[in-house]
Parts: C-alpha cells; sequence; structure tokens
C-alpha cells in the first residue's frame, strides 16, 4: 500500500456494506426475473423461476440482517442531518450539479449520501416487512397483501434508481471514492475535496490513521 | 385464423345441486377427494381448493317480502378479459386462451400466489406440496377436440351451457327477462367481460361470496399500469442522466496539490 | 351458437372430423403444439371404448368407459351423449363412477375369511374358499331340512340358511341366484325390493294388472303438471329431475309435497310440506275435492275403469275398519270384498253411477270423510296449500291435459305404503291420466337392477315373472295353476293372465330342462312351499336370525347392518350365524359385523366368507331401470385379482354344492341334482348371454306356431330365441326362465337389448329402437287408455298410439286387439286384469280396498283423527324384546323420517369408499328447525345425540329454515330427518353410525316394506 493512504472504513463497516449492497442486488436482479415476464430471462440464467423465487425470498432474509446491523451501525452517522450546514449543501446542490464556488465542508457523509442512507433504510425496510407478507400472503387479509405489492414495488421504483445514482457517485462521479469500500484507505487528497470537516475532526481527535505511519498512543 | 370466443352460462334459477359439475370437474382433471367434515350444511368442501376447482354454494335465504328460497351458486374462476391474475402472473402461467378463457400453465407456475391475492373473485388455490396454485382452466383441452367442459357435460338440467359468446349474452338476457323480478345477468359488464356468466334469481350482493362490482383491484392496477413501467423509467432516467452528468458537468475529482501533503502530527 | 353435447365419446370413433370441428367456428389447432398438454385427450382417442349402465339410482343413464389398450386398465369413465335417457350428463355419483374401478385402493381383491373367534380378515383363493363353502352349505340344508311342516304338508324347504341381495347385480345373476336359491330350497329369500319398492308392486299390479313403472323418465317431458310427492326427486333420481326440467320449459307447472325443503324443492314451483306419514290423509282429500268439483274424466272413467261395478251387499266400511275384520289374527276375510255377478258371471254395472253400492258411490262416500279441516289438521298442510294442489293437479282432469305423479321411497316406506299408491292410482283413473303420455304413476326404484331383481324375484312370495310362489296348500301343479290362473267370463276382457300355465311352465323348464317332464309335472314338487299366510321377508328373516333359528347366511352386495330397520337387533342376529358369504366389492358392516362397536369377535364364532365381485363395469349383462328398460352392458375390462363377476361366483357355489349331493347323496337331492346349470364358457367364466337367451326363452324342440287370427304359420327350431310370449307353450316344449324377458332376443339371437337406434318419430321420448323395453318393447303400459273407445287418441298432440283401419300405429299396443268399440273383437285397456279395468277398488289388498288413513306405528298422536282405528289394522306386530314401540310419547317428541342425498347411495357401502362423493357429504346429520334448535340449544355444526325408543346415535345437527314446525291436531309437532348412509367401518375413525338404531321393524301390511319414514325420536346436546 501507498504510504500516506488514510483509512476510511475499517473491515467491519466494508463487510456490512457488502453483504448489504449484494444481497441489495441479488433481490434487484431476481426480482426484476420475476417482475417482467420479458425479463424471465433473467431467472432462467439462474435455474429458472422456481429457483429465482426461492433466491429472491432467502436473499430477502439475509438483507434484512444486512440492513439491521447498517442502520444500527451508520444510523448516527448517516442518518441524523447537522443544520444548517447539510441546508448549505443540499442548497448548493453539494457543487455536482452546477458550478459552485464554496461548498460547504461535509463530515463523514454528505446529505447526498444521508438521503440515499435514510432511503435504503425506510424502503430497505419497506422491502424486507413487505416482502415477507408477499411470502406468506395467505396469512394476511387481502387487501392488505395487494396495498403491499404497491409499497413493495414502490420500494422498488425508489432503491433500484437511487442505486445507479449511488453506483454512479461511488465510481467514475467522484473519483478516488471507490476504494473507501474497497480497500479502506484513501487519499488524503480525496478526503479534503470530499469530507474536509471528517478529516480535520479526526485530526484533531488523533483518530486519523495514516498508512506507513506508526500509530500515536 | 380465426378463433371463436367462447363463454359458459351458468343458469342458477335451473341448478339443483346435485354436485355433478364438481365431480365430473375432479374426475375429469384427475384431483383427489380430501377429508373434510360435516359443518352444518351441503356445501363441502367449505370452500374452492386447489383440489376442488368448482364448489357449490348452498345459500338459505329469505327476501323482503318473506319469501324462503334455496340459492345455489356454482363458484370458479370467472375467466375475466381484464383478469388480475394475468397481470400479476411473473411467469405467464395464466394466460388468456384462444377462446378468451384464462388458461393456466401449471408446469409454469411458481407458486408465488399473488394471483390468489389479485383475483377480485377470491379464486385461485395454493397447494403447499406441489408449490403450485390451481383453478379451473374451462377445461381447454376439450375444447381444443370439440369438446364441451366436464361441467357442462355432466350438468343434469342444463343450467350450465357454453357457446359462442354473444349468443351466450343473448340466450342470459332472454332468460332473465323469462324469470322477472330482481332476475339478472352478472359477469358481462365488469372486467371488461367475463367468460362465465351467471343469470342470478336475486340481486348479486345477496349471494355469498359474490362481489357486488369487481373490478381489477385498484391496487394491482397501480402497480402494474403504474409502478412498473415507472421503476424502469426512473432507472434508465439515472442512467442516462449519469451519462450526460459525466459528460457535461463532470466528475468531483480531488485537487492534485493536497495529495502530497504529509498527514497526521499537526 | 350452443356447443352441444358431442358424441365424441362414442363407439363409433368419429373422432375430431374437420367437418364438425369448424361447423362450431373453431379452427383445428395443429396437435403438436399443445402435445404436452392433451396427454388425457390423446390417451381417450386412441382407448378402447365401451358402454356401460351407472349402478346407482335407476335412472339408467348411459356410460363410456376409455379403456388404456396397453394396460387393459380404465383411465376415464363420462356420460355417454347418444344416450337417451341423460344425453351424457351425469349427477355427482355418477360422475364420481371412475372411483368404483380398480384405481380405488378399497376394492376387495382377494377371497377373505374370518375364522370362528377371529379377529381379522385372512387372504384366501377360490380354491381353498369354494369346497369349503359348499361343505357348510349342505351340512346346514341337511340338518335343518323340512319336508313336512306341523300341518303334515309336503313343503321341502330349508328355514335355516337365509339369503339377501341384490338389486345391484345384473338381470343374469339375478335370475341365477333365484334358481341356485329355489334348488337349495330355501323360503328366506329376500332382496333390497323388499325395502324399496315392493309396495309398488303390490299396489300398481292391484290397480293395473301390472306392477311397475307405467311410463318413464324422459315421457316426463311431456306432462303439464307434475306431482312429486314420496319423492325428492332431484337429489335421489336426478336424472329423472332432467326431465322434469324439461316440462317446466315447456311451461308444465311442478309441485313437491314433502316434510322438509329439499333441493327439489328449491327448483319446483311449490313446495308443500306435511307431516310424514299422513299421504293418505292428503290424497284423499284430492280424491274428496276431484270428486265433489266434478274434475274427473267421465267418460275415461265410465269405460276404462270398474266404477260402474256393484260391490257385494255385505261390504262395508265402519269406524276405520272393512267389513270381516278378526281383531285377534290381525287379518280380513275377504268373502265380502266381491262384486255382484249377473248370470254369466260377468260382473255387473251400473254405468249412471247411481247405484248406493258401485264402486264410484262407495269411493265417493268414503272420501267424504276427508274434509279440508280434517286433512289440514291431519297433515299440518294449510288448507290454502291443500286447495292449491287440489286445484292444480285436478285440472288436468281433461283430454287434452297430462298430469304425472313422481314417487318413490317417500311413499312405499310406511305401514301403509301400498295403499299411499293405491290412492294415487285413485287419483289418476279419476282424471284419465293412464296410459298417456306425459301421465302415469312413475315409481321411480331406488337401485341401478332392482326393476331387474325384482322382475327375477329374489324374493319370497313370487318367482320369476311375477308367478306366485307356492305354498304348503298347493301340493299338486294342477291346484298351483287352477288357482293362479284367473279367469274372465267378460269376452272383452283379454286377461292375458290366462297364460299362466305357460309362463309357468316354460319357467319349470328353465329350471330343469329335460329333467322336467309332464310326468314328475315339471319338477314342481322338487321346488319349496312356503306356509299359507305366512310370510319370509327381511324382516321375519332377521327376526328369525334374532332367535338363533337361521344358521348361514347370503348376504350379496347389500348391507343389512346399514340398511335394515332396528339394526341394533340385526347386528345381534348376525352374531348368531354359523356362517355368512358375502359377495361384495367393497368391504362393509355387514360384513364386519364382528368386531363392530361393542363386540367382541373372541365369542362369535361365525365364520365368514368375503368374496370379492367384479364391479358393474367389469361384466357383460344387462340390467333393467325404472322404467322397464333392459339395457345390455359391454365389459370394459376384467376386475382386478381374483374377482369374479357374481353370476360366476353363484354358479361355481351351486356346482360344488352339487358336485357334493352328487358324491354323497343327501336330503332331497333331486332339485340340486337335476338343475339345468351349463352357464360358463369353454374357459369356465361367465357367460352372460347364455343366461339372458334362457331367460328369454328357447324352443326345446322343432315347433310351428300358428297364428289364427293373423293366418300365418311360423316353423321354429329346437334352440332357437323364443321372439315374444305369446309363443311359449303350456307343454313343455318351451323354456324360458322369465316370460317378461321373452322378446329381449329375436328368434336369431341378436340382442335386442343392446340396440342404439336413436329415432323418436312422434317426438315424445319413446325411442322405440332403443335397446329394449318389457313387455314386448312397449314403452308405455296401458297405452290404448290413451285413446277414446274407438281408438282415436283423446289428445292429439301427444299421439303414442292409434286405430288406423286395422290396426295400431305408434308405439307397441297394450294388447293387440282393437278397441274396445268392437264388441266383437275389441278389449278393454287393462289386459293384465282379470276384469280388464282400471281398478279402484282392490280387494286383493291386505288392510282394505280403499286406502285409508292410519298412523304410522310410532307416531305422535294416541288417536287416529279419521277414525278409531289408530294404526293399519293389518300389519303384522313383531314382538321380541328389542321390538320397543313409543307412540304419544313426551320422551320421544320429534317425528322422524330418514333418506339418501344425492352425493351417497343407500347404506353408503359403495359410496362412501369414494373419495369425491364422501368429501361432498363426509359425515352423517340431522336436519332440524331452527326454532326447535333455538329451544333446545343445539348449534349449527353441533354434534348432537339422537335417541328412539330402540337406540341412539349420534350426528351432526344442520339447523335450518328448510324445516317448519307442523300444527297437528292443534298441537305443535316438530318434523326432523337424516340421512341412513353413514356406518361405523368406513372412513376411519368416523363417529356415524347407522340411523337405523333408531327405526322400528315394521312394514307395510301387504309386502313388509318396513316403515324408515315416520317413527319417533329425540335429540339432544351430547
Amino acid at each position: 500500500m501507498k504510504k500516506g493512504l488514510i483509512q476510511a472504513t475499517d473491515w467491519y463497516e466494508r463487510l456490512v456494506h457488502w453483504m448489504l449492497a449484494i444481497s441489495c442486488l441479488v433481490l434487484c436482479f431476481t426480482g426484476l426475473g420475476m417482475m417482467f415476464k420479458s425479463f424471465n430471462f433473467i431467472a432462467n440464467m439462474m435455474g429458472g423461476l422456481v429457483v429465482t423465487k426461492y433466491i429472491h425470498n432467502f436473499t430477502g432474509l439475509f438483507f434484512g440482517v444486512a440492513l439491521f446491523l447498517a442502520i444500527k451501525m451508520w444510523w448516527h452517522e448517516a442518518g441524523v442531518f447537522e443544520m444548517p450546514e447539510d441546508m448549505e449543501w443540499m442548497n448548493a446542490a453539494g457543487g455536482y450539479l452546477w458550478h459552485v464556488d464554496k461548498v460547504p465542508a461535509v463530515g463523514k457523509y454528505n446529505p447526498g449520501q444521508k438521503m440515499f442512507f435514510l432511503a435504503v433504510a425506510i424502503f430497505g425496510a419497506i422491502m424486507v416487512v413487505t416482502g415477507i407478507v408477499m411470502w406468506f400472503p395467505l396469512r394476511f387479509p387481502t387487501e392488505l397483501v395487494r396495498w403491499l405489492f404497491v409499497l413493495h414495488a414502490l420500494g422498488f421504483a425508489v432503491i433500484f434508481p437511487l442505486f445507479f445514482v449511488h453506483l454512479y457517485m461511488g465510481t467514475i462521479g467522484s473519483p478516488g471514492s471507490a476504494p473507501a469500500m474497497f480497500t479502506g484507505w484513501v487519499t488524503r487528497a480525496w478526503l479534503k475535496k470530499q469530507h474536509h470537516k471528517w478529516l480535520k475532526e479526526m485530526e484533531r481527535k488523533g483518530k486519523l490513521v495514516v498508512s506507513g505511519e506508526e500509530k500515536k498512543v | 385464423m380465426k378463433y371463436m370466443e367462447l363463454a359458459k352460462l351458468i343458469d342458477t334459477t335451473k341448478c339443483t345441486a346435485c354436485r355433478g359439475c364438481q365431480i365430473a370437474c375432479k374426475q375429469w382433471n384427475e384431483m383427489p377427494g380430501l377429508k373434510t367434515k360435516q359443518l352444518g350444511s351441503y356445501q363441502n368442501p367449505p370452500d374452492l381448493q386447489w383440489n376442488t376447482w368448482t364448489l357449490i354454494r348452498f345459500q338459505e335465504y329469505v327476501n323482503k317480502q318473506g319469501k324462503f328460497s334455496w340459492l345455489f351458486r356454482k363458484d370458479g374462476c370467472m375467466h375475466c378479459t381484464d383478469a388480475a391474475c394475468m397481470k400479476v402472473c411473473p411467469s405467464g402461467a395464466l394466460h388468456h386462451t384462444e377462446f378468451g378463457t384464462v388458461g393456466i400453465k401449471s408446469h409454469l407456475c411458481i407458486g408465488c400466489k399473488e394471483c390468489m391475492a389479485a383475483c377480485p373473485f377470491d379464486i385461485p388455490r395454493y397447494n403447499d406440496k406441489t408449490d403450485k396454485v390451481y383453478k379451473c382452466d374451462l377445461c381447454v383441452t376439450r375444447l381444443r377436440e370439440g369438446q364441451q367442459p366436464a361441467c357442462v357435460k355432466s350438468c343434469i338440467t342444463g343450467a350450465i351451457t357454453i357457446g359462442g359468446k354473444e349468443t351466450m349474452i343473448k340466450k342470459a338476457y332472454a332468460r332473465a327477462k323469462e324469470l322477472g323480478g330482481d332476475a339478472n345477468v352478472y359477469g358481462d359488464k365488469f372486467v371488461g367481460g367475463t367468460h362465465v356468466l351467471y343469470v342470478l334469481n336475486e340481486k348479486p350482493e345477496v349471494y355469498d361470496e359474490l362481489p357486488k362490482y369487481p373490478t381489477v383491484p385498484f391496487s394491482i392496477v397501480l402497480w402494474k399500469d403504474v409502478l412498473k413501467p415507472f421503476s424502469l423509467l426512473a432507472a434508465g432516467g439515472v442512467l442516462a442522466g449519469s451519462f450526460l452528468h459525466y459528460i457535461i458537468h463532470g466528475p468531483k475529482t480531488p485537487d492534485e496539490d493536497t495529495a502530497t501533503k504529509k498527514g497526521g502530527g499537526e | 351458437m350452443e356447443i352441444t353435447r358431442r358424441g365424441f365419446l362414442t363407439l363409433t370413433g368419429a373422432v375430431g372430423s374437420g367437418i364438425t370441428l369448424s361447423s362450431l367456428g373453431i379452427n383445428l389447432i395443429p396437435t403438436k403444439a399443445y402435445a404436452e398438454e392433451l396427454n388425457k385427450m390423446n390417451r381417450i382417442k386412441i382407448a378402447k371404448q365401451t358402454t356401460t349402465i351407472c349402478c346407482y339410482c335407476s335412472c339408467g343413464c348411459g356410460l363410456i368407459c376409455s379403456v388404456d389398450k396397453q394396460t387393459g386398465k380404465i383411465f376415464n369413465i363420462e356420460g355417454d351423449a347418444e344416450h337417451p335417457i341423460n344425453e351424457g350428463a351425469l349427477c355427482a355419483k355418477g360422475s364420481g363412477f371412475f372411483q368404483m374401478t380398480e384405481a380405488n385402493e378399497h376394492r376387495l381383491r382377494k377371497v377373505l375369511y374370518r375364522a370362528p373367534g377371529g379377529t381379522k380378515w385372512e387372504e384366501k383363493d377360490w380354491e381353498w374358499a369354494l369346497p369349503r363353502m359348499a361343505r357348510l352349505i349342505k351340512d346346514t340344508r341337511d340338518k335343518n331340512f323340512i319336508k313336512t311342516n306341523a300341518k303334515g304338508e309336503v313343503v321341502n324347504r330349508c328355514e335355516a340358511i337365509g339369503h339377501y341381495g341384490s338389486s345391484n347385480v345384473d338381470n343374469e345373476e339375478c335370475w341365477l341366484i333365484t334358481v341356485m336359491s329355489r334348488t337349495l330350497g330355501l323360503v328366506y329369500i329376500d332382496h333390497q325390493a323388499r325395502v324399496c319398492h315392493s309396495p309398488s308392486v303390490g299396489a300398481l299390479a292391484e290397480s293395473f294388472g301390472r306392477g311397475s313403472m307405467t311410463n318413464h323418465y324422459v315421457d316426463m317431458k311431456n306432462a303439464d303438471v307434475i306431482l312429486i310427492m314420496g319423492s325428492n326427486m332431484a337429489e335421489n333420481h336426478p336424472m329423472g329431475f332432467r326431465w322434469v326440467t324439461k316440462a317446466k320449459e315447456r311451461g308444465a307447472k311442478v309441485i313437491h309435497v314433502d316434510p322438509r325443503y329439499t333441493r327439489t324443492s328449491a327448483c319446483s314451483d311449490y313446495h308443500v310440506p306435511l307431516r310424514s306419514g299422513t299421504d293418505i290423509a292428503f290424497l284423499g282429500g284430492m280424491i274428496n275435492y276431484i270428486i265433489e268439483n266434478k274434475k274427473y274424466f267421465n267418460e275415461w272413467v265410465l269405460n276404462y275403469t270398474h266404477a260402474s261395478f256393484i260391490a257385494g251387499k255385505d261390504y262395508y266400511f265402519k269406524d276405520g275398519l272393512f267389513s270381516g275384520y278378526d281383531a285377534q289374527k290381525r287379518k280380513y276375510n275377504k268373502d265380502t270384498w266381491v262384486f255382484d255377478k249377473d248370470g254369466r258371471g260377468i260382473p255387473q254395472r251400473d254405468m249412471t253411477l247411481q247405484h248406493p253400492r258401485c264402486v264410484f258411490r262407495l269411493m265417493k262416500e268414503h272420501y267424504s270423510r276427508y274434509t279440508l279441516d280434517k286433512v289440514s289438521s291431519i297433515t299440518g298442510v294449510s288448507k290454502e296449500n291443500l286447495l292449491k294442489v287440489y286445484e292444480i293437479y285436478s285440472s288436468t282432469g281433461v283430454p287434452d291435459k297430462a298430469g304425472t305423479e313422481c314417487y318413490a321411497l317417500g311413499w312405499t316406506q310406511h305401514t301403509v305404503g301400498v295403499e299411499n299408491i293405491r290412492a294415487m292410482t285413485i287419483v289418476q283413473m279419476l282424471l284419465g291420466n293412464v296410459g298417456i303420455a306425459g301421465g302415469g304413476i312413475n315409481a321411480m326404484r331406488g337401485e341401478p337392477n332392482v326393476q331387474g331383481s325384482t322382475d327375477q324375484a329374489i324374493l319370497y312370495h313370487i318367482l320369476p315373472g311375477y308367478m306366485k310362489q307356492p305354498s304348503a296348500s298347493l301340493d299338486t301343479l294342477e291346484k298351483y295353476l287352477t288357482k293362479y290362473t284367473p279367469v274372465s267370463k267378460d269376452p272383452q276382457s283379454a286377461n292375458y293372465y290366462q297364460n299362466y300355465p305357460k309362463f309357468f311352465i316354460s319357467l319349470l323348464k328353465s329350471f330343469f330342462d329335460d329333467k322336467a317332464t309332464k310326468e314328475n309335472e315339471f319338477g314342481y314338487n322338487w321346488l319349496p312351499k312356503i306356509d299359507d299366510g305366512k310370510h319370509y321377508s327381511t324382516m321375519h328373516m332377521f327376526d328369525k336370525m334374532y332367535e338363533g333359528k337361521i344358521k348361514g347366511f347370503f348376504c350379496i352386495g347389500a348391507d343389512n347392518a346399514v340398511s335394515s330397520p332396528n339394526t341394533g337387533k340385526v347386528r345381534k342376529g348376525l352374531e348368531k350365524l354359523d356362517w355368512l358369504i358375502g359377495e361384495n366389492i367393497f368391504d362393509n358392516e355387514t360384513y364386519q359385523f364382528w368386531r363392530a362397536p361393542g363386540v367382541d369377535p373372541k365369542k362369535i364364532k361365525t365364520e365368514v366368507f368375503l368374496l370379492p365381485a367384479s364391479a358393474s363395469m367389469e361384466k357383460e349383462g344387462s340390467i333393467s331401470n325404472s322404467g322397464r328398460m333392459v339395457q345390455w352392458k359391454q365389459k370394459a375390462c376384467d376386475g382386478p385379482d381374483q374377482c369374479i363377476p357374481v353370476g360366476e361366483i353363484t354358479i361355481k357355489i351351486m356346482r360344488a354344492v352339487k358336485e357334493l349331493y352328487a358324491k354323497e347323496g343327501g336330503v332331497h337331492a333331486e332339485p340340486i341334482l337335476n338343475i339345468y346349470w351349463d352357464y360358463l364358457d369353454r374357459n369356465d367364466c361367465y357367460d352372460a348371454l347364455k343366461v339372458a337367451k334362457q331367460m328369454n326363452g328357447r324352443f326345446l324342440k322343432d315347433t310351428v306356431i300358428e297364428d289364427k287370427s293373423k293366418g300365418t304359420k311360423t316353423e321354429f327350431k329346437k334352440g332357437q330365441c323364443v321372439p315374444g310370449f305369446g309363443n311359449l307353450q303350456a307343454d313343455g316344449s318351451t323354456c324360458s326362465g322369465n316370460w317378461v324377458h321373452c322378446g329381449s332376443f329375436t328368434a336369431d339371437g341378436f340382442n335386442n337389448m343392446a340396440k342404439r337406434g336413436k329415432d323418436d318419430p312422434t317426438g315424445l321420448g319413446l325411442y322405440p329402437n332403443w335397446s329394449w323395453v318389457w313387455p314386448v318393447n312397449r314403452r308405455i303400459l296401458y297405452n290404448r287408455a290413451s285413446c277414446d273407445v274407438n281408438g282415436k287418441p283423446w289428445d292429439p298432440k301427444r299421439n303414442i298410439l292409434e286405430w288406423k283401419g286395422d290396426k295400431w300405429v305408434g308405439d307397441v299396443p297394450d294388447g293387440p286387439w282393437p278397441p274396445m268399440a268392437d264388441k266383437e273383437k275389441g278389449k278393454y285397456p287393462f289386459i293384465m286384469q282379470r276384469d280388464g279395468l282400471g281398478a279402484f277398488f282392490g280387494p286383493g289388498m291386505a288392510d282394505g280396498p280403499f286406502p285409508e288413513h292410519y298412523e304410522p306405528l310410532e307416531g305422535p298422536l294416541a288417536k287416529n283423527p279419521m277414525s278409531g282405528q289408530l294404526i293399519n289394522p293389518a300389519i303384522e306386530i313383531f314382538s321380541s324384546d328389542l321390538d320397543k314401540v313409543a307412540r304419544a310419547s313426551e320422551e320421544f317428541p320429534y317425528v322422524c323420517t330418514t333418506y339418501s342425498c344425492t352425493e351417497h347411495w343407500c347404506s353408503g357401502a359403495l359410496t362412501r369408499w369414494q373419495s369425491w362423493l364422501l368429501e361432498a357429504q363426509p359425515e352423517q346429520y340431522i336436519e332440524i328447525a331452527d326454532v326447535l334448535a333455538k329451544e333446545k340449544g343445539i348449534k349449527n355444526g353441533q354434534r348432537v345425540k339422537v335417541s328412539s325408543v330402540r337406540g341412539t346415535v349420534t350426528a351432526v345437527a344442520m339447523v335450518t329454515q328448510r324445516l317448519k314446525p307442523f300444527t297437528i291436531e292443534g298441537k305443535t309437532v316438530h318434523q326432523v330427518g337424516m340421512p341412513f348412509n353413514y356406518g361405523w367401518l368406513f372412513p376411519k375413525n368416523t363417529k356415524d353410525d347407522s340411523a337405523n338404531f333408531l327405526t322400528p321393524t315394521v312394514g307395510d301390511a301387504n309386502t313388509f316394506c318396513p316403515e324408515y319414514k315416520a317413527f319417533m325420536v329425540n335429540v339432544t346436546k351430547l
């Protein structure tokens, strides 16, 4: 590893993220395979629709566990808005959509990320709950089940597009971000650009971990 | 190639509730008889089941004038034109046949049970051993050979008949007119017109388990006709938007000069 | 356009022809596109297809079995679209026919044996069982044979062996059973007809001359008014109701008179509830109404009935009793029930109907007592409803209207069963409704071949073809023939039974062939004789069995432990047997009586053989539906494993017995050694056609028959079939196992019973070329009464017969003679009656020449509102310790009736083993009025206790608005009802047992049909 890289995430954060992400992707694609007859080919690639159904259902449980861990882990950091800075950032669209001279400094997670987290947390939970009901629809009143279909579809309609935003922003949309979730080590430059406030906080608290340097006692 | 759209007409006023149809259906479709209990009614099994695709419902009814009658209604799939079950079926197991009926290809059914919630008449039934859903398919294999469905053939009094849809609708209305009173035709006016029609002696709301104004549920319409297309559009929109953003606005890259700054210990 | 029933599954094999399909506007889809979905249809297209007839209610519906040519097994059974009665339709039981095949795991497949004291069945085989059974039969017979009775008369009978069954086997098998039991010397011979329609035979024969349904099912479509009383037709004769529906479509009115509002009531125009057991009161009121309001068809009554006959001066009726009653013996001396005769010996007549003792006036007087008030108070029917029914029904008393009555066990199963029916025959004759299309008395029989089994006489009191069973005092053939050959001096009375000797001697010849000669009175004295005035019906047999007097018992295709009355007594009787031989397709409560609830098998020493029989579609043969149609069934496949037809079992058992007698000798061995018994084929298997031809009759030598009236001479060769009973001889040159079957084959041996002609020239549903109807293919009996005295139809729109010039055109005329206006050659229309006329006054009845209302043996009243006679004065009262009665009792205050439902049949011994039917009606229920249930705190669906003074069962309460309480003689009387289709053996873990624990051992005064339909119970929470 290059010297001078700073640790952004520890192994647990990455593990939970990928548990969540992979299961979410599996759910989206198995779901797509079942949702549209024209996408049945996706299901067929996985061994048929019945297999797809089982994969979807059990992955959903796994997703539920991962989601719980993710929410538990990230809630106080990514689920809480700090005013008025977060509002200012949102008014500037974080500088992503038009040129802004000075974007307010961002902590560990910017409001965009916070909104994504909230969306996944809320709609993800909705997907799990509605998914379980859809797995055992005979045990619930019919009218309730029908509306839960709607919510489940709505959840997908929200999460799936937002996933692409997240994918863009985590890769080519923000060069330097990807390592945060793969190796866990990012460049100082990237930190300073994207999460200046967090960098300063870590420095102030003495929590900064830099590769190639001994940890100070 | 010209296909004929068929309709099965059930004239409940001629039904003697002999259950010939209920059992002929089992005989033809090789469905078993399962253990039941006497619950104080001739109606048995008490409801449609995965192995009981048609059921005679018995209902004791006293009208406003105090006249008693024992109403019999042969329940089963209505074979809707706007079939909610077909709308939700992920695999295409539920499909329209060339006769306008709703067929069910068991080998494609994955047992998701969405059709059970969607159906406004509460018809499909699930078998947890085979993990599939079952319902009347109007004996499509018999129809293709020019044969009457098993229930139609077995009907002793001719209460169940089948023919071209327009012919049967005319026949139904003529019969309702002949009966007079509250007699009415049920089925042709909703869900795009069903391929199973009833002549009822009383208003539809009198009958057990018969919805007065059945429709494809609004929730299903919202799900399938609104949210589903929207989700793909939104995803597609985001992808397109991301591409446009990249080429127009460009990504947010870290500043080069800060990369060399030494960190820590300040 | 409407898709009508297709003849796809017919024998022609004309399958899926392009012409027929495209005429429906349906395009032919290339089959390969749907190959994977067409499995069953594809299999049917290449299958072997055979026809059969339904083995349940007696409508005689046609079915087609599809047999897989590779496996030889049936895989589909559905209706025969070409059959004129059902046209492809089937009720629940018929639709479920497939579950009678070997596909049903419960089918008996092996010979089973239960050793004395044994706790379970052991599997054996035929080789083991046949000699063992023959041994038991011979030993029991020889040990208990009675050569002379107490009076010293030669009787040659064995009372220690009883036989019951079956109305569920083919005609040929029934005939073999009759021959076997007679030659063995049995007298306790009976079967389901006894408990079903035995009263019909008695009543209809008395009124019209023959004891069977006068019209037929399809004919009902021709009626203007249909009275369904004594029947729950839509449930128990569903296909009959098809034709009622067709009548309704033509504008007919349908009236259902029944204690319960049933599925029949739901489809009728009117439901009129009446208390069970009060039908004579109801009909008496109708007769009164018809006479008082002059609704009768005067010309018909005058010419075709004996209304004008004058009764003897010593005849009277007073306070419920007719002249000649002996209260000690509970019997009538009928010497006063006669007609005045003129010098020629012909009954005197008063055509003005004014003579005070003419039948018409006597009848008018008798029924004037049945006022609306009286009738309403007895029956619980409102006066309004009474008048409504009387008005509507009597509107058919005009030439251009037809009224028909459909009844079944609701009328027969009473102590006044015969008289219930007689009352309706009076109504129908007053209205001129007999012999016409859409009229008549439709006695709807209950089993698939009970008409046949009655014709073949598996009954103690008759021999095949309604010949009379010889009684002990008739010790010579001559005495016997003299007694039973009626003599009429009236040249216009055809009196067809004057040919009795021809029928009887041909019958004897069919039993013994060339061993029966003039010298030995054709074997007359080889047959057993019953004692004069004594009876050997089912109830008598079980009474004797309970006393321990019956050692051996054949129970074939039946389940007495569930279906016989007072089943507690019946089961105790079975426990005393030395041996029981059962033949059936499923096991049942009778065959396993030794481990019934509360029985210790170790204490029961009975040897039980349960022989696996082939089911109805697994054998060839004929069965007769209620409309006398004798339909030939094809064999679809063999029965599974060791199963063989009952006919074959009968032949082989008798053969084994005969061999023993040949080897060892024995008591009164002649009939057994001399029996003609060649009915197996080269492979030692049952040959139904051989038996059928014997029943039809054969010429035993070359014969020339001369017809003087036509001036013809026809030659017949030895061995040829007799083509009609007019050719039978009294000199021993012909044999005929049953003269009414004569004509079922042509002289060349063509089987008329298998014909499938679909033409119906009159459009009235006669179908003259479909199958064969007895007698001589005559579809409507007494049809000459559908024309006036000149032979012109009363109603040109219902022309079934017309005299044109010099012959009758239409249906086979009931008697080829010219109409009675021809004083020289013409005959009266009721040719089987001695006097040639319909009879209002019936002196042949044991309980009176006119029907009179008596209360059931066990009823709610202590006094009969009509007279001082509470119960039928001529019924036999059984008096064992298990024959208790509780009349007008507070402990048992509800009138109960028992019945069947569409989904089950009789004892349920066939239908309870079929999962489709059992699913639809799984457990015994008792129908209780909602007001009564509320009173007793009983909830719908709750199991309750039902008890009578004789026994107790449980059932699930079905609380319903379809039953309402009656007001009888000022007090409220509740009616309840339950099916008798359930028993303890199956389904496993059932809480049910037979409703017949509740019923009494008592029956009709003439024919001993048990009173299952009116007795008293209590219903309480468990």
